[in-house]
């Protein structure tokens, strides 16, 4: 079981409670309060509320939830589906875990609010499959809201019927990616589909979907409950809200911390996470989930938000804040993280397939002592020719942090090849 | 009808299409314009997977794959700015990584995509220093294909034409990542009628025939136009032709017929013009044992024979059999024959099987309805003749009849007076015939056939035999002068015999040789008139 | 042969799909549970109750970590050696369960008790190193607990 985070906010300041996991104990908290309030609303305002607000996607990519729930058909004979994306894999995120374990039905009162905005009939929540614990936790509560008279027949009210059905994967980070994941979902290996269609026009099994993340879900009655004004009060103008950082690698309190978007870097990593341990300094940091190309030390003066982060040349992603110190070798790190592309890589696209699998094997050889000078330039444009030529953006992810790493650490890796061997022996273990 | 502009050049193409599929609607497609592609086949679904159709269209910041895109009135497209061509090195470079270098010893060397389009818009060295993937080669996939896991480039061509054509599904891709292979369920080898047309889609030299193997080198092929004569579809195919011999059958795309398909069957059926065929003319003298006779004698032989029945008054006693693998002008050639000697008892005899939903017809042979409709039909009558001792000779083309059970065996012709045979391949009715007479292949000769949906398409000589063969209509024609027939004069234009098909059957109207073109031409119903059932 | 009891959970599920084939992961899940992996024979009975062909089923089960096609020793034990794990030491935690257990990464016990192995980011990262023994999550480890953990496997 995860332990609480250190810091809470909205979303989690009840989560040291075990009974606010249990739909009574979530109910004395004032859940199901804003579903209550959106079935008294017309589905147009419902997502003009969430419009206002200005709440993105917190499944990495950001995207305006309310503007990605309005292009879902109005009129159509169609079933309409909600995926609930729960396959968090992206390494360093494990925030929608907590979410599911500690809040499950602050989740499904997410749901079932978008469903009402959305016109869904039902949401399929997938569930990464090595997360047992808290796909189980998800039935556990979909049963109690089952028997609530939340999910059934008349769910939703007068309007339409609603059910959740939790499903799991089976081990693929790309089913984390939406049209993999509905691939995966319909039972197929979870390879992106190319876009047009987008799943609102064409999504599970064919019809209308909206696929969020199960972050974004949370929000949502808080949204309902307070209002979009009260929302914006938290982070910053463009990127309203808070989220639920997760600090770890080589820190003093390695754990989750919601705070508002817009917070600084290196105050989460030295105020809230204590910074390194004694006698070692901050070396790097990866701030969003490791396709987030790393910050220097010198940069972490910066706002957690994207509209900060892109001037930085990387991005919010998931949260996940990775800290290196200094004794770890930015090109061993670069082996871990290509060797992980590489496996993960669904083979589809050209670039993709070939290029994760040549990164790492030439960040191999470099780490290995047998790197040429010409290996830089060749890692550089293979980067290159990966980026936004692909069905989906996993060959962007993966040329992402190589790219960043040759940016801010080159003359580790050129080191590297001078002394054609690695120059970092107490760095971790490869 | 929307415009659209590709590199600065206005042109209108058909609604509803992507990019790619409106330049190859309108012919232009790597013809003009080039969006060098691999996953992508005008007749399989679209995949998007290789990358390398990548172009760019105006107002969208990313480039855009050219199969996939929809096209919209005004777009503005172009396939030759910097971007594009980097993209289109970038997906080359990546796709010779793992590939091996087996261009030595690869069949597909002289027609390979890869080849063609490294050297077009690839670089020039490479920069890898890593081993490259090693993976099964030399696959046996089933009976017809051979597999090299390691060329395959995983355009899933192969896999969606499995699915979507045949529909048999044998090919999967397994795994994930660059360990991604093509292989077959054990229990379930590559094993459809059509199993054969991967090897042709096959951008690469992954999947390649057993039957042409390491036989020759692709560019000592010349591709002659021609059409495969194993059933009444008349899919368009090239020959492949070296040294006058051909060594092998590829489907020519033709939208009309056959698409971009060929059935294995049909494509094997090359093999028939270099065997079991007749190559000099035979002659049973006294109920003896056929021998090999000079033409001219074997051709006074014949007409002697049919002349003693003619002055015996016993001229209607002669039945005449088609052959359904004869060209339209042969076959003209035959009705003057028959007219000119008053003969009343014709058809044409057509060996029958499996058909399908796709290409294969049930009729065996590529011009049934040619025959039909010169006035070559149901041989029922005629065989009931035979069999009844009401035939004193029959003239026969090809040896179709001997698959008709209602002859009863080619003993049946043994007690007439009269049996000469014209054909191009061995069969049991040399033993009963007096005079058999060799005839050129569909692939020597010129010649128009007519498929089962009334299309008449023309054969080009491929191959010249290597032994004296005149096709039917000549043979006929030097019979009919023997004869002394009306409007015989030994000699043969069959140009001009194409042209006047039309004056048998008005449905050739304006159709014929010189007028069908590497397509053919679609014959009109309504004007048909007086065929055969 | 796939048990009566999981068919009629194959086919509870079927209904809760728009297409039989949702219920597809499910079942493979369900069918490894009983058999510790998926077989020739138990993808010729999936094909039939989902109407695919069974080179269909093995394609899926090959794309993903979590299924198997060859029988498996009773655990799997995946110690994640992801990039914030690695930070804290999850390699060398790896290379001394190696050395206790005799086996390699990717090697069986040759008594077939458990499988040792290592896999991507599990979602722990605070808790680093970790493990993730079956379906079980074993967080904030050093070599004594780990050890002390697979021991007690039967």
């Amino acid at each position: 079981m995860l332990t609480v985070p250190y810091i809470t906010n909205y979303l989690t300041e009840h989560f040291a409670d075990d009974a606010f996991g249990t739909i009574e104990g979530y109910e004395r908290y004032g859940g199901y309060a804003g579903y209550r309030q959106a079935l008294d609303t017309p589905a147009e305002d419902l997502i003009e509320l969430v419009k206002a607000s200005g709440l993105q996607g917190r499944g990495g990519a950001g995207f305006s939830t309310g503007m990605k729930w309005s292009f879902m058909p109005r009129e159509t004979d169609q079933p309409k589906f909600l995926v609930c994306n729960a396959d968090e894999s992206e390494p360093g995120s494990f925030k929608d875990r907590i979410l599911m374990e500690r809040g499950p039905h602050q989740v499904i009162e997410g749901i079932l609010i978008a469903a009402l905005a959305t016109g869904s009939d039902k949401t399929f929540l997938y569930v990464r499959g090595e997360y047992a614990h808290p796909a189980d936790r998800m039935e556990q509560a979909v049963r109690e809201a089952r028997e609530r008279g939340y999910l059934g027949p008349n769910a939703l009210g007068k309007r339409r019927s609603h059910e959740i059905v939790v499903t799991r994967g089976a081990g693929a980070y790309i089913c984390g990616e939406e049209t993999g994941l509905l691939e995966s979902l319909e039972g197929k290996k979870g390879q992106p589909r190319k876009k047009p269609p987008f799943p609102a026009q064409y999504g599970a099994f064919g019809m209308p979907t909206t696929v969020n993340n199960v972050e974004t879900f949370s929000h949502v009655p808080h949204i309902l409950k307070h209002g979009a004004e009260w929302f914006r009060g938290f982070g910053t103008e463009k990127s309203p809200g808070t989220t639920i950082f997760g600090v770890s690698g080589q820190v003093r309190r390695p754990g989750l911390y919601e705070l508002p978007l817009g917070t600084r870097l290196d105050e989460i990593v030295f105020e809230h996470a204590g910074g390194p341990a004694e006698g070692r300094k901050v070396k790097g940091v990866i701030p969003g989930g490791m396709s987030m190309p790393v910050l220097p030390a010198s940069l972490l003066d910066v706002p957690m938000a994207n509209e900060f982060l892109r001037e930085r040349k990387t991005m919010l992603g998931t949260g996940g804040i990775m800290v290196m110190d200094d004794t770890t070798c930015m090109v061993r790190a670069s082996c871990v993280i290509s060797y992980f592309f590489r496996d993960e890589s669904c083979g589809q696209c050209t670039q993709c397939r070939e290029g994760t699998g040549w990164m790492h094997k030439i960040l191999e050889r470099i780490e290995r002592g047998a790197g040429e000078r010409e290996d830089l330039d060749v890692l550089l444009d293979v980067a290159a020719k990966m980026e936004g030529q692909t069905i989906c953006a996993f060959a962007d992810a993966a040329a992402w942090p190589i790219q960043g790493m040759l940016r801010h650490f080159r003359e580790e890796f050129e080191e590297h090849v001078r002394q054609q061997k690695c120059p970092f022996p107490a760095s971790f273990e490869l | 009808m929307p415009r659209i502009t590709v590199d600065g050049r206005i042109i209108e193409v058909p609604e509803g299409r992507t990019i790619l599929q409106a330049l190859d609607d309108v012919g232009l497609l790597m013809n003009g314009v080039d969006v060098p592609h691999y996953c992508w086949h005008p007749k399989l679904s679209i995949d998007g997977s290789c990358r390398l159709c990548q172009v760019e269209v105006e107002g969208m910041p990313k480039l855009q794959i050219a199969c996939n895109t929809p096209v919209q009135d005004g777009m503005a497209v172009r396939t030759d700015t910097e971007r594009v061509r980097k993209a289109r090195e970038g997906v080359m470079e990546l796709l010779l990584v793992n590939h091996p270098l087996d261009c030595p010893i690869c069949d597909q060397a002289g027609e390979c995509k890869l080849q063609d389009y490294a050297f077009e818009y690839g670089v020039l060295e490479s920069r890898t220093r890593e081993p490259r993937r090693a993976l099964k080669k030399n696959v046996d996939l089933g009976p017809t294909i051979v597999f090299d896991q390691e060329r395959c480039i995983l355009c899933r061509r192969c896999v969606r034409f499995c699915d979507e054509v045949p529909r048999t599904g044998e090919l999967r891709v397994f795994g994930r990542g660059d360990r991604s292979v093509i292989d077959v369920d054990p229990d379930r080898p590559l094993a459809n009628d059509y199993s054969m047309n991967v090897a042709d889609i096959c951008p690469v030299g992954a999947l390649t025939t057993k039957d042409f193997r390491f036989k020759i080198r692709v560019w000592f092929l010349r591709d002659v136009p021609g059409v495969c004569t194993g059933c009444a579809k008349g899919c368009n195919v090239y020959v492949g032709v070296a040294n006058n011999k051909a060594y092998r059958y590829v489907p020519r795309r033709n939208d009309e017929v056959n698409a971009t398909w060929l059935c294995d069957g049909g494509r094997l059926s090359y093999r028939r013009i270099g065997a079991e065929r007749l190559r000099e003319p035979l002659v049973r003298v006294d109920g003896g044992a056929a021998q090999p006779t000079p033409y001219a004698e074997a051709l006074e032989a014949a007409a002697g024979r049919l002349r003693q029945l003619v002055d015996a008054g016993a001229g209607e006693r002669l039945v005449v059999l088609a052959s359904p693998h004869a060209t339209n002008e042969d076959l003209l050639a035959l009705r003057r024959f028959c007219d000119a000697l008053g003969v009343t008892s014709a058809g044409a005899a057509v060996v029958r099987g499996e058909s399908d939903d796709l290409l294969i017809q049930a009729e065996k042979a590529p011009n049934a309805e040619g025959a039909r409709l010169l006035g070559f039909g149901e041989p029922g009558p005629v065989l009931e003749r035979i069999r009844a001792g009401q035939a004193a000779g029959a003239l026969i083309l090809g040896h179709d009849v001997l698959h008709d059970s209602r002859l009863g065996g080619p003993e049946a012709l043994a007690s007439l007076d009269a049996v000469v045979v014209l054909d191009s391949h061995q069969s049991a009715l040399q033993r009963v015939a007096h005079v058999t007479i060799p005839v050129r292949h569909a692939a020597e000769k010129q010649g128009t056939f007519t498929n089962h949906a009334r299309r008449v398409q023309r054969v080009l000589p491929a191959v010249e035999p290597a032994w004296e063969a005149w096709s039917d209509g000549e043979v006929l024609a030097q019979l009919g002068a023997a004869l002394g027939l009306a409007g015989f004069d030994a000699s043969w234009d069959v140009v001009a015999a194409s042209k006047a098909l039309e004056q048998v059957q008005p449905a050739f109207s304006g159709v014929h040789l010189q007028s069908v073109g590497d397509e053919g031409l679609a014959l009109d119903a309504e004007a048909i008139r007086g065929a055969a059932s | 042969m796939i048990s009566d009891e999981t068919r009629s959970r194959i086919d509870a599920e079927i209904g809760r799909y728009p297409t039989p084939r949702g219920a597809l992961l499910p079942a493979l899940h369900w069918v490894q549970e009983e058999h510790g992996h998926v077989s020739r024979e138990s993808a010729a009975e999936l094909a039939e109750i989902f109407g695919l062909r069974a080179a269909e089923i093995m394609e899926v089960v090959s794309f993903y970590n979590m299924f198997f096609d060859e029988p498996q020793p009773r655990h799997h034990v995946y110690v994640c050696t992801n990039l914030p794990c690695s930070l804290r030491g999850a390699r060398t935690l790896l290379r001394q369960l190696e050395a206790h257990l005799g086996v390699h990464v990717g090697e069986a016990t040759p008594d077939g008790r458990l499988a040792l192995g290592h896999e991507e980011c599990l979602g722990a990262c605070a808790y680093a190193p970790m493990m993730r023994v079956d379906h079980r999550y074993h967080e904030d480890l050093d070599f004594e607990k780990a050890k002390r953990i697979l021991d007690e496997l039967d």
